[in-house]
């Protein structure tokens, strides 16, 4: 494969997964929520573009459609987010993950079953070589990741912020001080839904296709590894854990072409995976990338105005 | 009704059967300090998560400015003024004593999903006055040299004066305390009764978990003695120091 | 259409067998160690795989392959609990760290087998075809794990209620600090349990592989019904497990008798133990586990 277009690929993909990592940071970083089925929003929005871009609506609208339906669904999702302990509710939202699943597989009046159905590129230019396909690609998606970054950071340093955080942290000391944990966890998932709902409209539009085999149980793993790895509640974290997950991946495959392994590498890489794994959560829980403190202009400011002054007094 | 602040109506709270208050039934009036003894398990602290909204009374009611809040949403009843500092303090430890501070304050207006995105100019302009009105309020419980290290780094005593003044924070009508002074140095602690008695003496009401006596003689105005889930008796400091059936009660635990 | 209703009642015996005996590892360790061991799933194929291993390439037969899948999976599951679930839980890590190093350790499991085994399925050979018995299509295999799990969950009720260490494990699961006030080595009795549940798993495994095939994926393909049991009959709860197993192998086999009937897809049967377990989960976590003795 041509080299610069198998690096601008994996731009894009960076892009991509960035965005669904920046939305499980959102839930589990900030907001303490362990969403195991983030690959079940993906597909939600993946669908939902598939089939509405089918009727000639333009990009925009379905990625927009995308994000309301996967919110949709996040904000159904909150309801028993609320009464269920963290490890039920991931075995649940798993489960319901591979429900969808199992629905989109077999209702091939739905979107083909298994073999799926193509769809269309948000945008192309006639005759365009596969490196300007990706370019423009790298384009839209970087667009959206940019919103999403600024959209979670500007959030995360905010009393907003502040207040998820401390439901994360102690969710009956934060109600009591007047945060009502189920507003903002809804909110939340939403958010965080939407977002992976519009990375899953990315995702098909650049793949020219849509299939139930693309929305494995390992997607989600794989984000919580980019989210686990980079730095949860670390926005640069997350996305530098995109990075190296994907790199990684694509690495090991080319590896395959130039070096003789005992091993082969697909298994190689999961077996590495999950070694990595296990050494981040033994030695390095928080990740490469501590999490953010909340700098807000007027927290800044009572800081340093208050070191001026007192090293002017001492 | 009458004007008390809380009044609190035979509720009783029972676990699995075994009833941790039963049919406890008390006022508190607007201003003033009022005490709550009674030995360990006598049900103060699942009487305090009641009125809190931590657990729904199974019998009785409970008014806060004659409104009835026995059935509300904890963050409802922090609304209407009624703010608590436990006895075992629930900080949020990953943020820093300031951000501890700030998440008590009231009426915050970037807590809306809306406003904190794009209308930012408004709650920065919230957020100064809101921490110069923390750093008094450090000052006062002498953490205001701390006031941007992590919450995590405060020793025992110094945790337990940020849960008092989050709570203070808060701009509360009513503060229930529950041992707001265990743990800390003594000196420290008559000056933080001073302090609140000063505070109540402006219109703060105060329900205070207290075991010593002396504290109590010294600053508060009525007590109420609680015994095995029910209220024993109550009166001024003194009749209760004088009363033979109060120590009969912490002596019959043992 | 017409229904062989004593066929669908013995399938959901073997559905319900099958389940049973990879559940009650799960459920056990789940219950003592506080978080969901997503590698019990690799623990079942690991299983299969070992039973391969000793009855195919080494020639020894179906009965020492269960008693050496069995050992071995065993150790392998103790030493995932020594090796890395213990160590995570002294450093603090939450639930949710531990399910991630379990789903972590799963993936190194499944694809060392799959790179010593490779990802072609493998069969069981001398496994006997099918024959009626009746108004019965059965194979003896079938049999052989109806009777598999009736001897397991005798064997483990004795183990549990009359052995020392069984009344540890009880003692162990329902009051962790009572027990180790009382002077029993909850350490060890971590380790007996991992080490048990483990085995169990090995065997449900062979029993699975032997049924349909055998590849990296074959725990995956069953963990889901099996963590449903382990929910519905109470995590921790060996008996509310015996009810579970039976109640989803009745409602699966009895569930496609249904999707035909209503001319709806029979893939949606995997569906029926996913539907169970989320129903489980959002209106009674607990399971049935209110109905039975705490064990």
């Amino acid at each position: 494969m041509d080299p610069l277009l198998y690096v601008l690929d994996l731009i894009v993909f960076i892009g991509i997964f960035g965005m669904v990592s920046l939305s499980l940071n959102l839930e589990f970083g900030f907001a303490g929520l362990a969403n195991f089925g983030k690959v079940a929003f993906f597909l939600i929005g993946a669908y939902t573009y598939a089939l509405l871009s089918q009727t000639g609506v333009p990009f925009y609208f379905c990625l927009i459609a995308s994000a309301i339906v996967s919110a949709v669904f996040g904000l159904l999702i909150s309801l028993p987010a609320l009464r269920l302990r963290a490890d039920y509710l991931a075995i649940a939202v798993l489960a319901f993950g591979e429900i969808l699943r199992l629905i989109v597989k077999s209702e091939d009046w739905l979107a083909g079953g298994d073999w799926g159905v193509t769809v269309a590129p948000a945008i192309s230019i006639a005759g365009a070589s596969h490196r300007v396909d990706a370019l423009i690609n790298i384009g839209l998606v970087y667009f959206c990741l940019l919103i999403c970054f600024l959209l979670i950071q500007l959030l995360a340093n905010s009393p907003y912020g502040r207040a998820i955080r401390a439901i994360r942290e102690d969710e009956v000391a934060a109600e009591v001080l007047g945060k009502d944990r189920a507003k903002f966890k809804a909110q939340a998932l939403m958010l965080g839904s939407a977002m992976a709902g519009v990375a899953g409209g990315l995702y098909v539009q650049y793949q020219y296709s849509v299939l139930p085999g693309m929305f494995m149980p390992m997607i989600t793993f794989t984000v919580w590894i980019m989210v686990l790895l980079g730095g949860p509640g670390n926005n640069w974290g997350v996305l530098l854990g995109a990075t190296l997950v994907e790199v990684f991946e694509r690495g090991t495959n080319i590896a395959k072409d130039y070096f003789v392994l005992p091993i082969d590498p697909s298994n190689l890489q999961y077996i590495l995976f999950g070694a990595l794994i296990i050494f981040v959560l033994l030695y390095r829980p928080q990740g490469l990338l501590k999490e953010s403190t909340i700098r807000s202009k007027a927290q800044r400011l009572a800081y340093y105005g208050r070191r001026a002054a007192k090293s002017k007094g001492s | 009704m009458e004007d008390v602040l809380l009044r609190v109506k035979e509720v009783s709270k029972h676990f699995g059967g075994v009833y941790a208050v039963n049919g406890v039934s008390l006022d508190i009036n607007h201003g003033g300090i009022c005490g709550l003894v009674g030995p360990n398990g006598s049900g103060k602290t699942t009487l305090f998560n009641t009125i809190l909204g931590l657990h729904k009374p199974d019998q009785g009611e409970i008014y806060f400015q004659n409104e009835s809040i026995s059935h509300l949403a904890p963050h409802k009843i922090y609304e209407r003024g009624l703010v608590n500092a436990f006895q075992i303090p629930r900080l949020f430890y990953s943020l820093s004593v300031m951000d501890n501070m700030l998440v008590a304050a009231r009426g915050q207006q970037g807590d809306r999903l809306f406003n904190s995105l794009f209308l930012r100019a408004r709650w920065q302009e919230q957020e100064k006055g809101l921490i110069e009105q923390a750093l008094d309020i450090l000052e006062l419980v002498e953490l205001e040299p701390w006031a941007f290290t992590p919450a995590a780094e405060l020793s025992g005593g110094q945790r337990k004066l940020l849960e008092l003044g989050r709570a203070l924070m808060a701009k509360p009508r009513l503060l229930l305390l529950d041992e707001p002074a265990a743990g800390i140095n003594p000196v420290l602690g008559k000056k933080i009764f001073q302090k609140l008695q000063a505070l109540s003496a402006n219109g703060l009401a105060l329900f205070v978990v207290e075991h010593r006596l002396e504290i109590l003689f010294e600053f508060a105005s009525w007590v109420y003695v609680m015994d095995k889930g029910t209220i024993a008796f109550a009166g001024h400091p003194q009749a209760i120091i004088d009363n033979p059936a109060f120590y009969a009660i912490y002596l019959g635990e043992e | 259409m017409t229904v062989n209703w004593i066929q669908v009642i013995f399938n959901s015996a073997v559905t319900g067998s099958l389940y049973l005996i990879g559940a009650v590892g799960l459920t056990l360790t789940y219950g003592l160690s506080k978080f969901p061991n997503f590698a019990h799933a690799e623990l079942i194929t690991l299983g299969a795989f070992i039973g391969y291993l000793v009855a195919e390439q080494l020639g020894l037969g179906l009965p020492l392959a269960l008693l050496v899948s069995f050992l071995f999976t065993g150790i392998v599951g103790f030493l995932s609990c020594r090796g890395v679930f213990q160590p995570l839980a002294k450093r603090g890590s939450s639930i949710i760290h531990l399910m991630v190093a379990s789903i972590a350790l799963g993936f190194i499991f499944r694809h060392g087998i799959g790179a010593i085994w490779t990802w072609k399925p493998l069969y069981f050979t001398g496994i006997g075809s099918a024959f009626d018995l009746g108004p019965l299509r059965i194979t003896h295999l079938w049999l052989w794990l109806i009777f598999a799990a009736l001897a397991l969950s005798l064997a483990m009720h004795f183990f549990l209620m009359y052995t020392k260490m069984g009344k540890a494990i009880r003692a162990s699961s329902s009051n962790p600090d009572l027990a180790l006030a009382s002077g029993i080595n909850v350490d060890r009795v971590i380790w007996v349990t991992w080490f048990i549940g483990a085995g169990l798993a090995a065997i449900a495994g062979v029993f699975r592989g032997a049924d349909t095939q055998i590849w990296p994926m074959t725990g995956w393909d069953i963990i889901l019904p099996i963590f449903a049991v382990a929910i519905l009959g109470g995590i921790g709860n060996f008996y509310g497990a015996i009810a579970a197993s039976f109640i989803i192998g009745l409602a699966e086999n009895f569930g496609v008798v249904g999707l035909m009937a209503m001319g709806v897809s029979t893939t949606y049967r995997i569906g029926i133990a996913f539907f169970i377990l989320i129903v489980t989960l959002i209106v009674k976590p607990q399971g049935l586990a209110m109905m039975f003795r705490r064990a």
